[in-house]
């Protein structure tokens, strides 16, 4: 065996004593030598480098030596004065939860719906599925179309039932609802998919049971399914938020932040602020306050599905 | 589960059968339309009532696209960076991820952890600083400055590493004594029986890469090396008035993407499962 009996951990690094040994250890090293270097040129050093740029005034092309000292002055301002910033943090929370909600009903119930004895799951599957493979700007496109207010086929089916015409995109009270449905048409196929593989990993033994017991479909829904699908669905909100709380392409491409900031998403407005406005400092300091938010969620989320999942 | 027929479960499978093909609809309408719209005329698209047809199917609009941007062009900087972005995810993470799985060594623990820790990194915080690495490179618009900084990966590195964690020490062990050399024990062994994983991964990493807008946004400036959702971006200024055109173009950058997806689907949809439940 090529394992020794001496358990390494972080603070006892066993190097090994045979040569043969060594000569392992040095081929390890080869292997994971380039990987760990990128990670350390693309992760690592930049994260903390945009920490250190958050705390200055920076435009990227003055030395990098030469920028001015903020201190705390960019987390302050963009907590306290900066209005869009306000707008955009709200915008995005609606959004994320408008779609982690969304998807993870609608994902649960389309995948109870494909569990139950049904012909041609495969085919729902694909069709379903199709969006999540597709270029999230691509639909961007195609819905700022399909929603537009004046040619869009959803106004004329609409009008031609004889209703009023939605503005959608182009309206302060309408845009985050038509880009959370944007949202969770694309999304909705891969939450049916992962959810119908936790529903297919529930063992048939306990339905059977339940039903020797004489329990009914909602009981078995509520004391077998969705306690046995707890780490699927924590999997699935947490993974969602993280994602939806990064919204960038679909906003972009279909209002760009309009009208008057009502769809203004951080990462947008970080984007602007830091490719168009040249506010590196004020932009960085944006993405640590969302990376916090974002971490900070997360952890919510986990130990609240968590524990309840172990809890009982 | 079967069961005896009741009056109401007729009606209860036709319900699911409606909600089925109703969702099912609404996926793929907006597809149905990118195409009818693409053969409309500029005119068609802005009648009022509405028409839910074109006249006469208007092919010259895809003439025409082919005349104003190079879609093979697009097509083959798309293909190829995305290429290069997955041959290098797979390569560096299942060489590190062997690393990790089979070897033993000093800091082995630190830098797994290291690695999980970078996993939870998002792509905002560290966009302006990796633009800053990439200019500084004197790489702005050029295929690698695009592709390098996508050729590593956390959670590949991490992937790897748990299906190599599965591969049975005695096969490694058998081939150490018949002479195989690290490499080839890696290459020869290790490699073909975490074939579905690279796969998966492999998938994984090539939808993201063809879909990725915002990095090629940034990096790139010049048509000749613009990327397909780069494309569709440009197309939406050039267009703004021929949304016939601009469905077109749409459409043909989309649609290849589609069938490819629809001859693989069982094997995608099941790989996408599989990592959604290991991670």
């Amino acid at each position: 065996m090529s394992v020794p009996a001496v358990k390494s951990s972080w603070f006892t690094p066993d190097i090994p004593k045979s040569p043969l040994m060594r000569r392992r250890m040095l081929w390890a090293y080869a292997f994971i030598s380039l990987p760990i270097l990128a990670l350390l040129v693309f992760l690592l050093g930049p994260i903390l480098f945009s920490g250190w740029v958050s705390l200055h005034r920076w435009d990227m092309l003055s030395p990098v030596s030469e920028m001015p000292w903020r201190g705390l002055g960019n987390y302050i301002f963009l907590l306290t004065k900066d209005r869009v910033f306000a707008k955009a943090l709200g915008n995005t929370f609606l959004f994320a939860i408008g779609g982690v909600g969304a998807n993870t009903v609608l994902g649960l119930g389309f995948a109870l719906l494909l569990n139950s004895p049904v012909r041609g799951r495969r085919v729902w599957r694909v069709l379903y599925f199709m969006p999540v493979i597709t270029a999230p700007l691509a639909l961007a496109v195609m819905f700022s179309f399909i929603f537009d207010r004046n040619f869009g086929v959803v106004n004329s089916v609409i009008t031609s039932l004889g209703l009023p015409r939605q503005p959608f995109l182009s309206a302060p009270s309408q845009v985050l609802m038509t880009l959370v449905f944007i949202a969770v048409y694309q999304y909705v196929g891969y939450y049916i998919v992962i959810f119908l593989a936790g529903l297919q990993g529930i063992p048939q033994d306990y339905y059977d049971a339940a039903q020797v017991d004489g329990a009914g479909k909602r009981q078995e829904f509520r004391f077998i399914t969705l306690p046995l699908l707890k780490p699927v669905m924590l999997f699935v909100v947490v993974t969602n938020t993280i994602g939806a709380l990064q919204v960038f392409d679909l906003v972009f491409a279909t209002t760009g932040g309009a009208p008057a900031n009502s769809s203004m998403t951080v990462v947008l407005h970080m984007y602007n602020t830091a490719f168009k406005f040249s506010r590196m400092g004020r932009a960085s300091a944006m993405a640590f306050i969302l990376f916090g938010i974002i971490l900070l969620i997360t952890i919510i989320q986990v130990r609240l599905l968590r524990d309840r999942a172990y809890g009982d | 589960m079967t069961k005896t027929d009741h009056p109401l479960q007729g009606a209860a499978t036709a319900l699911k059968y409606l909600v089925l093909v109703g969702g099912a609809f609404i996926m793929v309408f907006p597809f149905v339309w990118m195409m009818i719209a693409s053969l409309m005329t500029a005119g068609e698209i802005q009648l009022r009532p509405p028409v839910w047809l074109p006249a006469v199917p208007q092919f010259n609009n895809y003439a025409e696209l082919v005349d104003s941007i190079p879609i093979a062009r697009l097509y083959f900087n798309s293909l190829f960076t995305s290429g290069i972005i997955v041959f290098g995810v797979l390569l560096s993470s299942s060489l590190a991820g062997f690393a990790f799985a089979k070897y033993r060594f000093p800091g082995r623990e630190f830098l797994f952890y290291l690695i999980l820790a970078t996993m939870m990194i998002p792509f905002f915080v560290t966009l302006i600083p990796v633009f800053f690495i990439v200019r500084q490179l004197g790489w702005i618009d050029t295929y690698q400055g695009l592709v390098v900084p996508g050729l590593t990966s956390a959670y590949g590195i991490f992937l790897m590493r748990q299906f190599m964690i599965t591969v049975p020490d005695e096969i490694i062990d058998a081939a150490r004594i018949d002479g195989a050399s690290e490499l080839s024990i890696y290459w020869r062994i290790v490699l073909p029986l975490i074939k579905p994983a690279l796969a998966t991964l492999g998938t994984f990493v090539f939808i993201g890469a063809w879909n990725n807008f915002l990095w090629p946004l940034l990096v790139l400036n010049s048509r000749e090396l613009m990327t397909l959702p780069l494309g569709i971006n440009s197309l939406r200024s050039l267009y703004a008035d021929n949304t016939n055109l601009l469905m077109a173009g749409t459409a043909v950058s989309v649609l290849p993407m589609l069938f490819v997806f629809i001859y693989l689907q069982r094997y995608f949809i099941q790989g996408i499962a599989l990592t959604g439940l290991k991670g």
